[in-house]
């Protein structure tokens, strides 16, 4: 094991989706098997390969690097620093999850497990991409599984373009509006996804490519790129625009967000949850990942665009999710809405923040996870995700209320929970630079505050309507399983986050400094940075070289 | 300028495949009219054997490096032109199998019909190898006389007649446009061959014969504006014709496309890059919105083909030898994608008996490895990772962007998204839709084997394309001499057999 984990994790369910072809169809039991196995390895090596990761030794860990086109100056170039590997553990996490959500699905089982496993592949091999190519390759595979997992066993959307306030008035979401076409059903939603998606790849291609000819260096190996390539003026200025719409996109950055809340609510709920929990965040890393890295330069100048759009991000998706009456409306978009958080966290360019931001990414993976795990389960039981009609489950489904609740404290950020931690690392590390986005961002948690349990309330309590009287409980193990392991991992690290942290700064310390010029003050918690401290110290003496040279010029 | 037509046994050397293959047409002629009794199929595998002869002959070539030039510098064996001769040979074989099927449904001259596909093949193998003007012409008539008898072979059936005389009528018509091209092109320089040309001054006269050869070879492949003939001829041909239309005619053109362009007009460059932008603009881009509003899906990969050939020329643009390696991969890609997608709807319409997407419906329920392999083969086509299709659209981008092509290269990206739109429609048929009918679609042994190949080179290409691209790259060395015009365009005689 050891040094392939990365192999074991990321080709454990290709193998997984290979060996179901050959599964015949009927035999449904032994194609969850496969599935769970495939999965399972994949966690196991992902678990393994978040402790496993050295952060006193930062940098990029695990390597992999085999040659695989001369010609086009592409390698097959795996590894993960300490912003890949808590994502890695989270896809793994949800991917593990989504097997058992979906234990029950019986219409083509076989291929829905299928689409599943390369869907959660392919974003694992985002995340541990070194190789602008493969990173593009791994991103552009993920976004096809969701249009099949989408259309065919997805469900019709209600109401969308209806939405009350609370005095009955009718509201919309007028960005949304203007992007929908028509239409509620499923298949519009997958289309629309895809689309948009793949639109977003298509810029972000440009930009890739573009990097690739300007480089002059015949190669997409972004290790070598972070190098060695220098881009300046207007060149970077267009590079930095492409890379960050186009992966924006994905994340999605208000107002490029209305393809996610139709697609949310069209999924399947283990798709769903590997939607919202790591397909989102492939936008931030890819940012993180190519912006950041090869032009620190750019980001620091340009940076500011996303801390103003991510106002409206976090301001907008939580007010239409306040008037949504669809559970699924309802956290997708407070998905977006909490990405914007991301984006604040990563706008602000400090070692605080951009830590709290890739926290962040895994403490929504698990709360929102839960949510629309347990918005799926609802689903199924009652064939209806309209809150009105909805009330009272409480009596019928008392461990999917409480873990409900659960999974809402944590998605508003509960101390004890690690959304907490990550939620106040993003606001006292953007205090500095943006004081006005932490207020609104504290402003937010109040939204969510009140929609989260608006749903609550509208689901769980209230008189029950006797349509939904054989609603039953998860009461099965492989029902419970997902919730409790999605439950534990946002409570555990809410509570030791002290490993998950000297991680996640041993990734972003490097970064921040190559971007900002400037050594952290506050070189508090422990090894990660006392080690890091090395290399910043050296990095500084450089900086300080060429200021020198400069003056004397 | 002297014929030398007398020929040595290492001269014939060059030409065994051509040989090969002519001599099995005839025992496929023959066996044909000699045997009456002997089920058509046997006919069929009797093909492929041969063809499977030719191909392990020109794998040999390849392998030992023969090359070299017989008649005055008309037909050259180089690289470029076996791998051509190799993609088509492929090609014709695909088509073949799945063709079998397909062969019942003609009520006369079933093998004739094999007769006629190899007869194609034959000639447009000589079209890969077509050194000059006079053997160009030559070539690609003989080539598609038998495309002309093929496209009207369902005598009964009022589609193909016309698809049949609308392909002859314009066929002709773009004879006679070369033709005159050439003429042109003799009259100004005195020289046929492609090299020679390449020294000449770029005269009027010269460059409006050469905008004519580049019209006749446009028709070939079906780039705008000399598309016209492409939707109805696909729609009306039998499907394996059209198939087989789709693929190898456009490989053999591009092999002449590459020849004179990077050889005979290297000098200029400048001038035909907008000619070759434009082009590729309109194709790809007339081809992918019209694509949106079809129904039919024989229709439906026309207009895609139409756009795949936009993409094509987006490598002839950029005029390097990065951009012919990109053209040879992309062909390669192409050839599986497309041959595997015209297999499925073969296979499928000869069990619903049509054609219309509305009756893909629920095909995910009726045969999960048809759909499937649909799937896999119309994502290749949008150029979807890890399939072929996308590596073979990066070479291709990579190389226009080497060159500063931004317009192309934003349209190019901006296709791919129209693209996927109506894939993607053909996939939610295919998928999300119900069945109207749901009884299981069987499938043919040969079906079924031609569809695992195209799978398997539309994975393998897509996942490990290295070992092909250092075969496109070997393929197309000639082209890197091309800085200079004086340059020879045929590398010097190399035989095993040291003569």
């Amino acid at each position: 094991m050891g040094q392939y984990a990365l192999l074991y994790i990321l080709f454990a369910p290709f193998l997984g989706a290979i060996a179901l072809l050959f599964v015949p169809n009927r035999q449904v039991l032994q194609v969850r098997l496969i599935a769970a196995a495939s999965a399972g390895i994949s966690l196991l090596a992902s678990i393994y390969l978040f402790f496993a990761f050295d952060p006193v030794k930062g940098g990029y860990q695990f390597i992999q690097r085999f040659e695989w086109s001369k010609e086009l100056g592409i390698s097959f170039h795996l590894g993960v620093d300490g912003i890949g590997t808590p994502l890695v553990l989270a896809s793994a996490i949800l991917l593990f999850a989504g097997v058992f959500v979906s234990w029950h699905i019986k219409d083509r089982a076989k291929e829905f497990y299928i689409f599943l496993l390369i869907l959660a592949a392919a974003t694992i091999g985002v995340f541990m991409s070194l190789d602008l190519f493969f990173l593009y390759f791994f991103y552009e595979m993920s976004v096809l599984p969701m249009y099949l997992l989408l259309g065919v066993w997805g469900s019709h959307t209600k109401g969308y373009l209806e939405m009350t306030d609370p005095e009955g008035l009718k509201k919309r979401d007028s960005v949304g509006f203007f992007f929908n076409f028509g239409s509620n059903s499923k298949e519009y939603a997958a289309m629309k996804l895809t689309l948009f998606l793949s639109a977003g790849a298509i810029l972000a291609l440009l930009g890739i490519l573009l990097i690739y000819k300007f480089s002059g260096l015949h190669t997409f190996d972004i290790l070598v790129l972070r190098e060695q390539a220098k881009f300046s003026g207007n060149l970077a200025t267009v590079i930095w625009l492409l890379i960050f719409f186009g992966f924006a996109s994905i994340a999605p950055l208000w107002p490029l967000h209305s393809w996610s809340p139709v697609g949310h609510a069209a999924a399947p709920a283990a798709t769903s949850m590997l939607h919202a929990g790591v397909l989102m965040k492939l936008g931030h890393f890819s940012i993180i990942r190519v912006a950041f890295e090869i032009l620190p330069d750019a980001t620091r100048e340009l940076m500011p665009i996303a801390a103003v759009l991510c106002v409206f991000s976090i301001i907008y998706g939580g007010f239409v999710a306040f008037y949504a009456k669809d559970t699924k409306y309802v956290i997708g978009y407070s998905s977006s809405s909490h990405m914007g958080y991301v984006f604040l966290g990563m706008a602000a360019l400090d070692y605080i923040s951009l830590s709290g931001a890739v926290l962040y990414m895994f403490a929504h993976a698990m709360a929102t996870g839960m949510l629309f795990a347990m918005a799926g389960w609802v689903y199924d039981q009652t064939h209806t995700r309209d809150i009105p009609s909805l009330g009272g489950l409480v009596n019928r489904m008392p461990f999917v209320a409480g873990c409900f609740l659960i999974a809402c404290m944590a998605s508003v950020g509960m101390p004890g929970t690690v959304n907490f931690i990550a939620e106040v690392m993003i606001l006292v590390g953007s205090w500095n630079k943006y004081p006005f986005q932490v207020i609104v961002a504290v402003l937010g948690i109040v939204l969510t505050l009140a929609y989260l349990f608006r749903m609550m309330r509208g689901l769980f309590y209230g008189p029950m309507d006797s349509r939904y009287s054989h609603a039953h409980d998860a009461v099965a193990m492989v029902d419970r399983m997902p919730l409790l392991l999605m439950i534990a991992c946002s409570i555990i690290f809410g509570i030791f986050p002290g490993h998950f942290y000297n991680v996640i700064r041993a990734g972003t310390d490097p970064l921040v400094a190559r971007i900002t010029q400037v050594v952290p003050l506050a070189a508090g918690n422990g090894d990660a940075l006392g080690v890091t401290r090395d290399e910043l110290k050296r990095q500084a003496d450089n900086l300080s070289s060429i200021a020198r040279h400069e003056a004397d010029e | 300028m002297t014929f030398n037509l007398s020929m040595s046994g290492s001269d014939l050397l060059l030409l065994l495949p051509e040989m090969l293959l002519t001599v099995w047409l005839c025992v496929v002629l023959v066996v044909d009219f000699a045997m009456p009794r002997l089920p058509k199929v046997r006919l069929a595998y009797l093909s492929v054997g041969g063809l499977a002869t030719v191909l392990l002959n020109l794998l040999w070539f390849d392998r030992t490096g023969v090359t070299g030039t017989l008649f005055a510098d008309m037909f050259v064996v180089d690289r470029l032109a076996i791998f051509f001769k190799i993609l088509i040979v492929i090609a014709t074989a695909l088509v073949i199998l799945v063709s079998v099927d397909y062969v019942r449904r003609f009520r006369f001259f079933k093998g004739e019909y094999y007769f006629l596909i190899l007869m194609s093949a034959l000639g447009m193998m000589f079209m890969a190898s077509a050194n000059d003007l006079l053997s160009v012409f030559i070539t690609l008539e003989f080539s598609t006389f038998g495309f002309y008898v093929l496209v009207a072979y369902l005598r009964d059936d009022v589609a193909s007649n016309e698809a049949g005389l609308k392909f002859f009528i314009l066929g002709v018509f773009v004879a006679g446009l070369l033709a005159y091209g050439i003429s042109l092109v003799f009259g100004e320089t005195g020289k046929l061959v492609f090299s020679d040309i390449a020294a000449a001054p770029p005269t009027t006269g010269l460059i409006i014969g050469f905008l004519l050869i580049f019209g006749a070879l446009g028709f070939k492949i079906g780039a705008v504006p000399f598309h016209s003939w492409i939707p109805d001829t696909y729609h009306g041909a039998p499907t394996p014709v059209t198939a087989f239309l789709s693929i190898a005619p456009k490989g053999a053109a591009f092999a002449i496309l590459l020849r004179m362009f990077l050889v005979s007009l290297a000098t200029l460059k400048p001038a035909w890059v907008l000619l070759m932008v434009g082009v590729s603009i309109l194709s790809m881009t007339y081809g992918n919105v019209v694509a949106i509003a079809q129904k039919n899906i024989k229709r439906l990969l026309a207009y895609s083909g139409i756009a795949q050939v936009g993409n094509i020329l987006i490598g002839l643009a950029a005029g390097t030898k990065m951009g012919g390696d990109a053209i040879l991969f992309y062909l390669l890609t192409y050839l599986f994608a497309n041959l595997g997608a015209f297999a499925v709807v073969i296979a499928v319409g000869n069990l619903i008996r049509s054609d219309e997407i509305e009756d893909y419906s629920g095909l995910n329920r009726r045969s999960p490895f048809l759909a499937m392999a649909m799937l896999v083969f119309l994502l290749s086509l949008a150029g979807v990772p890890p399939l072929a299709g996308f590596i073979g659209k990066l070479y291709i981008f990579v190389a226009a962007i080497n060159e500063g092509l931004y317009t192309l290269l934003v349209v190019g990206l901006l296709n791919i998204v129209i693209s996927m739109y109506y894939y993607l429609i053909v996939v939610k048929k295919m998928y999300i839709n119900e069945p109207i009918d749901r009884t299981p679609l069987p499938i043919s042994t040969p079906m079924k084997a031609a569809i695992y190949v195209c799978l398997a080179g539309t994975l393998i290409l897509g996942v490990y394309p290295q070992p092909f691209i250092d075969w496109a790259v070997s393929a197309t060395l000639m082209f890197s001499q091309f800085t200079a015009p004086a340059a020879l365009a045929v590398p010097p005689t190399v035989l095993p057999f040291g003569g």
